[in-house]
């Protein structure tokens, strides 16, 4: 699975997660000052419900009517001259795009920051069957891709790494001989990228929205890293997944706006561009070529699902932002290279249950990402959805824990099962009972003594004293 | 030129029949949205106080913004080259520079300085990358600004060349006052009535709301990173 | 005004007092409180791990235990929501799809009952101590009650409130993800008693049980001087220091 990350089972990722003090610092930090700058950013807009209810509305309308935007879509970039791939498949895609490298004998590729090419783990692919270098060009992309490390965030891909990490890897690779300082280490890949750009034979860039209405590309950086790796090698492929469009500008204008509110807590970001096909007549810079790769890798089955609501998400990273969960184990925890709440329910869709079957127990439904979310995706349904499914339709549930959902189906639905349960709770526990506390716990009640105490039961029952209480006994 | 499409047909049929139909509609109406607030947003400002806004805003995005009247532009735009560092300026080819009485500037007084100024030529093709990448200022024309996010909106053509706001290591954007307009909303929607009135659509269309930046190593802002490292946005006062 | 009570299984088995302060707090507010005996679990920890349909017995036994209720109240906002959620488990299961629903209207939250319904924003508690309040996430987010509880503590006589920080993130509880992510949930529950540390608050406040039940578990396991109270027994009390 190309979106995977590691080889490590579940609770070890979550474990080195939780050990890893400097991510956890930085994630917490990210996370503190991110949701912060978003809520200022909303509450300036002062009617963020209605912006929710629009972009909600506007992307629902989009995947209700996805085969007819996708085909207007492809006839109107092929209109302006650009190439249009339809791809099934990650490995359609690799192999389209490998091909095109192919014949434009291509040495160098620049690429800026996308998470489908990461999904389809394109890189890899064309260093292998085209022999040719592939150059991240967003500067946390660029970080991980010197050590071949991967994404961490969907927003902000390098945050698990120090600065001094960073000085030891451009050390290592490139003979740096600079500070730690984030200044001088970005001017650094700012004097070692503007010589790809200029040298690279392909531009290869994700794609924020698709236009239909006039088959363009709309990306979105703060760096103007897209813009460069488009505007000056030959070739331009963008890849897109299937679902990030929208009918017009007007309604990119309002998802792009959102977007970055979201992400960021910014009005725009620093660049916003729009790429309609290749370079016009006489233009001098810009693609001669453009093509556009649409894929879809397991979307087409959760369209019409009722997972569908996923492919309403905008890559915001908001619910990452926010979520507890997420904050204490970081982006590797998740296994996938979509982390956070978005990537609990989406990792398992692309990704199958095998490999991530427990991403949608690791959350505590507390709904927070619900609450941000721009489009108004109900994550913490769909991760209650996913439970739903694994349990009942999948059966991959512990024997012993349904052995024991089993039983509390029975003991809280038969008054009498209950009556005489929670009757003989206090005397059944009463061996593990000092006080009233439990310390140490057994069966279940182990995982939870191990860091809490648990209440010992009542001898008397809130109901016993309802009940003598009506009696006249207190 | 025509492109071409592939693999459509196995595609668009995988997803109708997601969408529980035997093929994609032929036509879809847009409908009406439930809600529109963009609209409302700084609506009914003067362009005064629109000005207000974009210039607060600049002061959130590390962007120098300076006001001028239009007699005033040439020397303002010597003294915020000089300031800058001066030449080598790459600049559009655009006859609003001559419309604003820059070319006195632009061929007489710069040169005599030893200020090297190019201006975007098609005709020299490649030529105008090497010039624009020794830049040490690129200067470049907004046609629809947006207060709200201290936005220049850029259009890309023959002589208006992409990388003239992105290679050199300072911009400066000329901004008429009349071009300023809420938000991006005016903006989407001045765009689609061009098309509809048959306009051809630029290659590259820029939104560009300030230097460029980054935080990606620990968080930290960075200012300047691919693109330009400083830029300075001239309001001209033509209304 | 009759009101029944469903007092959720927690408190039945383990937090009795939560039971008797908000009976005992109902009743100065006017109400007659019935205490439905058929009442067990909402179902809310079995449907939450995916056992849907074993929840659904839960479920109808507490459609039942209620129907006749004119106005059904609970001391948790987890529990609350539970009830609320049944409207939608049912929509589709013609036999029970009206009960619920009528279930689901008629289901308040302690505090969003005695605020919104009864339009009290004074119990005419005294408590001296200094409070701060845990926002629970289903009682926030999912069911919607922000203020009510929080208007409520504010005109408590010698009350003085602090402000929990990121006081509406979650505590780490999740129901069966405390026993199922532990590690995770241990992070989650330390960070949430680190803040209340901060606030230097004597009391932290909620109106959850199963939040404050995680909270306190972990405040008592890491020997934290703080002392973890259901806003019914703070709302109940009408010395200046309240007795658990």
């Amino acid at each position: 699975m190309p979106m995977k990350v590691g080889d490590e089972p579940f609770n070890n990722r979550v474990g080195e997660g939780i050990q890893n003090t400097f991510m956890r610092s930085a994630v917490s930090g990210a996370q503190d000052r991110l949701e912060k700058n978003r809520q200022l950013a909303v509450e300036e807009l002062s009617n963020w419900e209605e912006w929710r209810s629009l972009g909600e509305e506007i992307r629902q309308h989009v995947l209700a009517n996805l085969d007819y935007y996708l085909t207007q879509l492809s006839d109107q970039v092929a209109a302006r001259g650009g190439h249009v791939f339809f791809a099934a498949s990650a490995e359609d895609a690799r192999a389209y795009i490998a091909n095109v490298a192919k014949e434009k004998q291509a040495k160098k590729i620049v690429k800026s920051k996308s998470m489908v090419t990461e999904e389809i783990d394109l890189n890899h692919y064309l260093e292998k069957h085209v022999g040719c270098s592939v150059v991240e060009t967003d500067l946390g992309e660029y970080i991980l891709q010197l050590d071949d490390d991967l994404p961490s965030h969907i927003v902000a891909p390098a945050l698990h790494r120090k600065k001094e990490q960073v000085q030891e890897s451009f050390q290592r690779h490139h003979q740096y001989e600079g500070s730690e300082r984030p200044e001088e280490l970005t001017k650094h890949a700012r004097k070692m990228l503007r010589d790809d750009y200029l040298t690279a034979d392909i531009g290869i860039t994700g794609c924020n929205f698709a236009v239909a209405e006039t088959g363009s590309v709309c990306i979105v950086t703060n760096e103007g890293n897209a813009d460069l790796s488009t505007a000056l090698p030959k070739t331009q492929i963008t890849v897109m997944g299937m679902e990030r469009l929208v009918p017009t500008f007007e309604e990119l204008e309002v998802l792009v706006n959102m977007l970055t509110r979201s992400a960021v807590g910014q009005k725009l970001p620093s660049y916003v561009t729009v790429l309609s096909g290749p370079r016009q007549e006489g233009d001098v810079d810009g693609p001669e070529e453009f093509h556009l790769v649409i894929v879809d890798n397991g979307r087409s089955e959760i369209l019409g699902s009722e997972f569908q609501s996923i492919l309403q998400c905008i890559r915001c990273g908001a619910c990452a932002n926010i979520c507890p969960v997420y904050r204490h184990v970081g982006g590797h925890s998740y296994g996938s290279i979509y982390s956070g709440p978005i990537g609990a329910v989406l990792s398992p869709l692309l990704g199958g249950y095998d490999e991530y079957k427990e991403l949608p127990f690791a959350s505590t439904l507390c709904g927070a990402c619900t609450d941000v979310c721009p489009v108004k995706i109900p994550l913490h349904e769909l991760l209650h959805k996913h439970r739903q499914t694994i349990v009942e339709k999948e059966g991959r549930a512990p024997i012993s824990e349904r052995f024991l959902m089993s039983i509390f189906g029975m003991g809280s639905s038969s008054s009498g099962m209950y009556k005489f349960g929670s009757k003989v709770a206090s005397s059944a526990l009463k061996p593990l009972t000092k006080g009233d506390h439990i310390s140490k716990g057994v069966g279940p009640l182990k995982n939870w003594t191990d860091i809490r105490e648990f209440p010992a039961p009542k001898k008397e029952r809130f109901r016993d004293w309802f009940d003598n209480r009506q009696k006249g006994d207190h | 030129m025509k492109g071409t499409i592939q693999n459509r047909e196995s595609f668009i049929r995988q997803l109708s029949s997601r969408l529980q139909r035997s093929a994609a509609p032929k036509h879809v109406e847009r409908p009406q949205w439930g809600y529109t607030p963009q609209h409302k947003t700084l609506q009914n400002l003067s362009q005064d106080e629109l000005l207000a806004v974009l210039q607060k805003q600049c002061t959130r995005i590390n962007t120098n913004c300076i006001v001028t009247s239009s007699a005033d532009l040439a020397t303002t735009m010597e003294k915020v080259i000089t300031d800058n560092g001066g030449g080598p300026i790459m600049a559009w080819q655009d006859e609003r520079f001559d419309a604003y009485g820059l070319t006195s500037l632009f061929t007489q007084t710069l040169p005599e300085k030893q200020i090297e100024l190019h201006t975007w030529d098609p005709a020299v093709g490649r030529e105008n990358i090497a010039l624009v990448e020794k830049a040490n200022i690129g200067i470049t024309i907004s046609d629809i600004t947006l207060a709200e996010s201290g936005t220049a909106v850029l259009f890309s053509n023959p002589n208006h060349g992409r990388t003239v706001s992105f290679l050199p290591t300072k911009s400066i954007i000329l901004i008429p006052k009349s071009s300023i307009v809420p938000r991006m909303t005016q903006a989407a929607m001045q765009i689609r009535e061009r098309l509809q009135n048959g306009e051809t659509l630029a290659s590259c269309i820029n939104f560009i709301s300030g230097p460029s930046n980054s935080a990606d190593i620990e968080m930290i802002l960075v200012v300047g990173v691919h693109g330009p490292m400083y830029m300075t946005y001239i309001i001209i006062d033509d209304l | 005004m009759k009101i029944s009570l469903f007092a959720t299984c927690i408190v039945d088995m383990f937090q009795t007092n939560v039971g008797k302060a908000t009976v005992e707090l109902l009743e100065h507010l006017g109400c007659e409180v019935i205490f439905p005996n058929g009442q067990i679990c909402c179902g809310q920890p079995a449907y939450n791990s995916g056992y849907v349909k074993d929840a659904k017995e839960a479920m109808k036994n507490m459609i039942t235990a209620f129907d006749d209720a004119e106005y059904v109240v609970c001391p948790s906002g987890s529990c609350a929501y539970m009830f609320r959620e049944y409207e939608k488990v049912f929509a589709d299961d013609r036999q029970w799809a009206a009960r619920a629903k009528r279930l689901a209207e008629k289901t308040y939250e302690l505090t969003q009952f005695i605020v919104d319904v009864l339009g009290i924003t004074d119990v005419g508690a005294s408590f001296n101590g200094k409070v701060t309040y845990h926002m629970s996430c289903h009682m926030t987010r999912l069911l919607g009650v922000k203020s009510a509880p929080l208007t409520l503590l504010e005109n408590v006589k010698g009350l003085t409130y602090t402000e929990l920080p990121n006081k509406t993130t979650c505590c780490g509880f999740g129901g069966t993800f405390s026993v199922k992510m532990t590690p995770i949930s241990e992070q989650m529950v330390d960070e949430k008693v680190q803040h209340i540390i901060e606030t230097g608050a004597k009391y932290i406040v909620g109106a959850d049980e199963g939040c404050l039940m995680n909270i306190r578990g972990r405040a008592e396991r890491l020997g934290a001087h703080v002392q973890v109270l259901h806003i019914a027994e703070i709302l109940n009390s009408r010395n200046a220091e309240v007795h658990v």
